[in-house]
């Protein structure tokens, strides 16, 4: 891990998006405090809805209507608060100094051009004035990535797979040396072989750059395989956020133990995996008062009725929630 | 060298595509053609008889009749339906339409030349011009969709396209040369002006061709923005625009990804719509009594010239086939997609 390096530090503080729906301004995002530590990939999960895709979005400042980044910053080392930019220089930022692999990679790109024009395209966009060594470049990360380079950057999406146009979006994204990278959702819909050939890239790439990655996903199972932190995401709050050794081992926050619990193991008895009752909330049905997590959640006290957990620290992770604070969290044997 | 190797198939691919075009093209000619041929000879009323009963009331015996009319017209009408189809056919395929029985002595091949200019530069320019403003205007309601301008475009387009193109004609006509008479009520040019390459006719030509024109226009403007701005809103919510903004490509750029992916589709209406103008010349040229195709459509129905009928249907049909396959590899040429999947 390159944590000495020039990597920069994207700090989220009290991030809070709404969405305009009829029922009026609904959050998506809810005062969400994040730190990403230089050189590090933090994993984000959650379930549909639960505001992952919106953070990620934040980072670029790219929430699209009917979405409003209502309060908080968003601090990059080298940058500022992004949310402050505009303009030409928000433009600038984005591709040059946030790479963003979209979530559905596979149709980020134009089907009227080759794959070649459209890195030239985003060359010059972004004043790049060697561009034989961009295409050099774009060669190289796509020959890294099993692809024959020269024959991708001649063609149109329609020639390329899905696995191949996920790769030429991580290309597109990391070609002009950004240094923080955002992932949202790389390897979904993707077979099992492909997806780990991708994630195994990603960290590659990410140590030999040096880079600041946020990876955004619903698959624990392959956020597992990168990331270093972790943060749980549900009903558009940051519920637990730390090593992902620690997240993952011994989960304090019922939601995230609940997550744990429901994915079925390689060995053993499919029934072992029991799924989380309930549904995630969506936004009109998040509750305005109290834990967004309450109605599911088997530990629910009096106070989760009233009162918001507030963020606290425990052996090295911060988690949200009232209960988290005392002891007895999940035992082995539940597991089994 | 792999260029090469990727070239051949294509142009190849290109020539297998044009030929099956031009195929299809001969075969529905020939079956307009055919059609054409007998409904007009169910059409009440001969002019042939006619001229030669015409003739007996004269006083002129049956026998004097008969050569009199077979000399106005070089022919007479004789054999079976069969045999005549058969003749017709047979001369088509020279590129002879035969002759036109209202004006004798000329052959339809002439007066469709003569006729073809006044309809064909109208029809192209008016298409042309509505399409770049529609297309133009389309973009600025898509991207203007929650304002005024852009309900006030869209609002012009459904308006345009509903009305019928002879009441724009006859609006225009009433406005223009009536109520405030800056432009010529009809004709293709002022008599006054010796044909030829001089200021004074050309401009004569042009002064006329206002009015057809922006009729022309005017009729199918209303589809162009209505069909622009459906599809720019379309490409809009797609990923690949959000992406490209998300790269920070520059707004130019990112436009003109949106762009060409949404007048993509409108290519192949453009053909059709040719082939409707061709059909709304009837009207128009009625209008401004300008000497193109459809009036000479309807001129011939009129007086029964049956050769000249079936002649001004062939030239119509020829106009839109033709249009259909010039728009077909135009699509071919822009749409990498449609371009490979011929190749593979």
């Amino acid at each position: 891990m390159s944590r000495d390096s020039a990597a920069p530090e994207v700090r989220i503080r009290d991030l809070t998006v709404v969405y305009k729906t009829p029922a009026g301004e609904l959050p998506a995002v809810s005062r969400v405090s994040l730190t990403l530590t230089p050189g590090t990939i933090t994993g984000v999960v959650g379930e549909s809805g639960s505001g992952k895709s919106t953070l990620a979005l934040s980072l670029l400042n790219a929430v699209q209507p009917p979405g409003r980044i209502a309060a908080g910053s968003v601090e990059i080392d080298g940058l500022g608060d992004v949310l402050r930019l505009d303009g030409e220089d928000l433009r600038r930022t984005r591709g040059r100094k946030v790479g963003y692999v979209f979530q559905a990679a596979q149709n980020s790109l134009n089907p009227l051009k080759t794959i070649g024009k459209q890195l030239l395209d985003l060359g010059r966009s972004h004043d790049v004035e060697d561009l034989r060594a961009l295409v050099a470049d774009a060669k190289a990360l796509l020959g890294r990535m099993g692809l024959d380079g020269a024959r991708v950057l001649d063609s149109h999406q329609h020639e390329l797979s899905g696995g191949m146009r996920q790769r030429v979006g991580i290309m597109l994204a990391l070609v002009l040396n950004a240094q923080v990278v955002v992932l949202d959702e790389p390897t979904t819909a993707l077979d099992m072989i492909t997806q780990s050939t991708i994630l195994r890239i990603i960290r590659e790439v990410h140590e030999e750059r040096a880079l600041t990655t946020l990876v955004i996903t619903h698959d624990v199972g392959a956020v597992a395989e990168v990331a270093d932190d972790l943060a749980v995401m549900y009903g558009g709050r940051v519920v637990e956020h730390g090593p992902i050794a620690e997240v993952l081992g011994t989960p304090r926050h019922p939601y995230t133990q609940g997550l744990i619990r429901a994915i079925p193991r390689l060995s053993g008895d499919i029934s072992l995996a029991r799924a989380l009752p309930g549904r995630p909330p969506t936004l009109g049905t998040l509750p305005a008062a109290g834990c967004v997590f309450r109605e599911r959640c088997e530990k629910r006290m009096e106070i989760c009725e009233t009162v918001e957990p507030a963020t606290a620290t425990y052996d090295g992770r911060s988690v949200a929630c009232h209960a988290a604070g005392r002891p007895a969290p999940v035992k082995r044997r539940e597991y089994a | 060298m792999t260029k090469s190797v990727r070239e051949r198939p294509r142009g190849a691919a290109v020539a297998r595509r044009v030929a099956g075009h031009v195929g299809r093209g001969l075969v529905m000619i020939w079956v307009v053609a055919t059609i054409s041929f007998f409904i007009i000879r169910e059409i009440p009323g001969d002019p042939v008889q006619g001229m030669y009963e015409s003739l007996l009331q004269k006083g002129m015996s049956p026998d004097q009749a008969e050569r009199a009319t077979a000399v106005l017209y070089g022919f007479l009408p004789t054999g079976s339906l069969w045999d005549q189809y058969v003749g017709y056919m047979g001369s088509l395929l020279h590129f002879d339409l035969g002759r036109s029985l209202s004006t004798p002595g000329v052959s339809v091949t002439s007066l469709i030349g003569s006729a073809a200019q006044w309809t064909v530069v109208p029809v192209l320019a008016g298409t042309l011009l509505s399409f770049l403003l529609g297309v133009t205007m389309g973009v600025y309601a898509a991207i203007k969709r929650s304002g005024k301008l852009g309900d006030l475009l869209a609002l012009s387009g459904s308006l345009l396209h509903g009305v019928p193109v002879y009441v724009i004609g006859l609006l225009l006509v009433a406005i223009f040369t009536t109520l405030w008479p800056i432009l010529p009520a009809g004709g293709p040019v002022d008599v006054a002006f010796v044909p030829g390459f001089n200021a004074g006719y050309i401009g004569s030509l042009i002064h006329h061709a206002v009015l057809p024109v922006v009729t022309y226009t005017l009729a199918s403007y209303g589809g162009w923005i209505l069909a622009m701005k459906s599809n720019v809103v379309a490409v809009l919510g797609d990923d690949f625009i959000l992406a490209a903004e998300l790269r920070g490509l520059k707004r130019g750029i990112v436009f003109r990804y949106l762009a060409r992916n949404a007048i993509l589709p409108l290519f192949t209406i453009l053909a059709l719509s040719i082939g409707m103008l061709f059909g709304g010349s009837i009207f128009i040229e009625e209008i401004f009594n300008y000497p193109g195709l459809g009036l000479l459509l309807v001129n011939s129905i009129s007086t029964r010239d049956y050769a000249l009928m079936g002649g001004t249907f062939l030239v119509i049909t020829i106009g839109i086939v033709v249009a259909n396959i010039v728009a077909d590899l135009l699509y071919t040429a822009i749409d990498p997609r449609v371009r490979s999947g011929e190749a593979s």
